[in-house]
């Protein structure tokens, strides 16, 4: 492994802030009403002088009105899972865990569920709701998978892999029993969707509980990296290994909650984008956290462009999406690992 | 919601609505449809905005609508709804879980449309239709029968849908009691509730014949005597939509329960639920 500089690690986030910004400037181009390479240029132009009242109103409707606010959702929702996934994997010492490993996402979908049965008209109870449900399932998955006062890694998977398939069973039960029209809605959720937006009292909760979760995870890199040689070798090394474990999974989870409870349980970002970056910039936590923070961002970005645009008008899951292009993409890095 | 000038471009996100508007004389101001819009044929042809579950805002957006129509509770999502609205578009939702309910909303669209004189007529048009039948029908006992909605598993219409109050305005009653709009039924339970007829909803009613063909080996199904005396009314999947044909299907489905109360003379008046079911049967052999 090369020495890692902090000059290294500026120079890997900017390269990887261009290309994001590259994707965002694509997102915003491509949909399903077509908006020329000019037209989008002057507008962000005229935006960028502060003239944005001279725009023509249906393409400030599109551009700013709908796209944007959908490409922000996915930047957030991409860091926000790719982060906590590598935070997962580290704890769990596990590369096959993902933010959703633990049942935190079935807990949300439970919280939406429930929303939507039992008050769905009054606003913003669903993500309300749906973090309130990843809460629970995060504090009942944290008494389970402690031994001896501390969190242990087999059993904190056993018992969140437990406690998420009694939950999906818990919503299948729901979704049969009172299967009514406001659950209409409900497959798009347990797939991911970014159609709906941040609204915009959320934002700033979301914004501030991202930077919170990131910054957390990325304060114990340097822990985590001797972690990777074992519990007890960190020990020694003068890691508080019982600290560094609840700061993890405190942050991943909340990371993952914020994420679900706007957009559905999005899947594969979470596995994929750590291993990728894993690959690109190698395994130091110093580096692979905001790595892997861009890279999602990145990564959903894209796959929601491709859903908006590629059966347009109609539009798929990003779910879906990032499944079909996520699979291929691990088997290829799997391969390339073991040769 | 008040719209002092009649819409000029339209946008419908549900199939039924389409229909609606055609049946409103208004499908020339109609500018975009969902991916399902299938009735008239010519709605085919409108711009698509995507499914009516998940349609594609911008394109809305881009179709510059004066008025979206969307059909909310049963079909389109709240958070549709609500984004359009964000984004400043006037928004018309209906909600109908009775018959009555939709010849209302079509009322209603009618007069959104700028179609209000229209709107009356047809409604009552349609009401006059449905009095006509509850005439013929007067005095019949209700057929009971099982909806079926999906046959594997089995899916039928609950007690709050439209569909069920459709089933009573053509004499029938179903034997699904539930406040689910869409049930799971186990087989058993429609073994024991034994009813008169199954009726399937479908555009083709080879498809119909081909599954029954299917069932009537199958254990459960066997069991049904309304399988195994082939007593099945298959009736256009009109009846599925919350639009004015709702009323043909009503009344087509009435002719294959009631056929005896379609005759021209009521000298027939001695004949009994027995020769009801020989002719019934008869009429479904032709089909």
């Amino acid at each position: 492994m090369k020495r890692l500089t902090f000059r290294r690690v500026l120079w890997t986030c900017a390269v990887l802030v261009v290309v994001l910004l590259g994707a965002v400037v694509l997102a915003l181009k491509l949909g399903a009403v077509p908006i020329s390479v000019t037209d989008l240029v002057l507008s962000l132009g005229r935006v960028a002088i502060g003239r944005s009242a001279e725009l023509p109103s249906q393409f400030q409707v599109i551009v700013f009105g709908l796209r944007l606010p959908r490409i922000i959702l996915a930047i957030f929702v991409g860091a926000a899972l790719s982060v906590a996934g590598a935070g997962f994997q580290a704890l769990l010492r596990n590369p096959l865990a993902d933010p959703y490993v633990l049942g935190v996402s079935s807990g949300a979908a439970l919280g939406a569920i429930l929303s939507l049965i039992l008050a769905p008209e009054i606003p913003l109870v669903t993500p309300a709701a749906a973090f309130a449900g990843a809460a629970l399932t995060i504090t009942a998955v944290y008494f389970l998978g402690r031994r001896e006062g501390q969190l242990d890694g087999s059993t904190l998977l056993l018992g969140g892999i437990i406690t998420a398939s009694f939950l999906s069973a818990v919503i299948m039960f729901l979704m049969t029993t009172l299967a009514g029209r406001d659950l209409r809605g409900m497959a798009f959720w347990l797939m991911g969707d970014l159609s709906t937006p941040l609204p915009e009292e959320l934002r700033w909760v979301f914004g501030v509980g991202l930077a919170v979760g990131i910054s957390a995870i990325y304060s114990t890199a340097a822990d985590l990296n001797l972690l990777l040689g074992g519990e007890n070798e960190a020990i020694h090394l003068g890691v508080d290994v019982r600290r560094v474990k609840l700061v993890v999974y405190l942050a991943a989870s909340v990371l993952t909650g914020l994420a679900v409870s706007v957009s559905g349980a999005i899947g594969y970002v979470g596995l994929l984008v750590p291993h990728a970056m894993r690959w690109l910039v190698g395994s130091d936590y110093r580096v692979l956290i905001p790595a892997s923070a861009l890279g999602g961002a990145i990564a959903v970005v894209l796959a929601d462009t491709l859903a908006r645009t590629i059966a347009a008008p109609t539009e798929l899951p990003v779910g879906a999406m990032t499944a079909l292009a996520g699979a291929p993409v691990f088997i290829y890095l799997l391969r390339r690992r073991m040769r | 919601m008040s719209v002092q000038v009649p819409p000029r471009r339209i946008v419908s996100l549900a199939p039924a609505l389409t229909e609606m508007l055609y049946a409103l004389g208004v499908e020339e101001r109609l500018v975009g449809v969902t991916d399902y819009c299938d009735y008239p044929p010519e709605a085919l042809k409108k711009p698509k905005i995507g499914g009516a579950v998940n349609p594609n805002l911008e394109q809305i957006v881009a179709l510059q609508p004066d008025l979206v129509l969307a059909q909310a509770l049963t079909l389109n999502r709240r958070e549709t709804v609500d984004a359009l609205e964000r984004l400043g578009l006037a928004v018309y939702a209906t909600s109908s879980q009775t018959v009555e309910g939709v010849l209302e909303s079509t009322r209603h669209v009618g007069e959104v449309t700028g179609s209000g004189e229209r709107g009356e007529q047809l409604v009552t048009q349609l009401r006059e239709r449905l009095s006509q039948l509850k005439q013929r029908l007067a005095g019949r006992a209700q057929r009971r029968v099982l909806f079926v909605v999906w046959h594997e598993p089995l899916i039928s219409a609950g007690r709050n849908t439209f569909l069920t109050d459709a089933l009573r305005l053509a004499g029938a009653e179903s034997v699904v009691e539930t406040s689910q709009d869409w049930p799971r039924l186990s087989l058993e339970e429609v073994v024991r509730q034994q009813p008169e007829f199954l009726v399937f909803a479908s555009a083709h009613a080879e498809g119909v014949e081909r599954t029954l063909a299917e069932l009537k080996d199958r254990p459960g199904w066997r069991d049904l005597k309304a399988v195994r005396q082939h007593r099945v009314a298959i009736v256009s999947d009109a009846i599925n939509r919350p639009a004015p044909r709702l009323v043909d299907a009503i009344e087509q489905l009435a002719r294959q329960l009631h056929p005896t109360a379609f005759e021209e003379k009521s000298a027939t008046q001695n004949s009994s639920a027995m020769a009801d079911e020989i002719r019934s049967v008869a009429t479904r052999t032709q089909l």
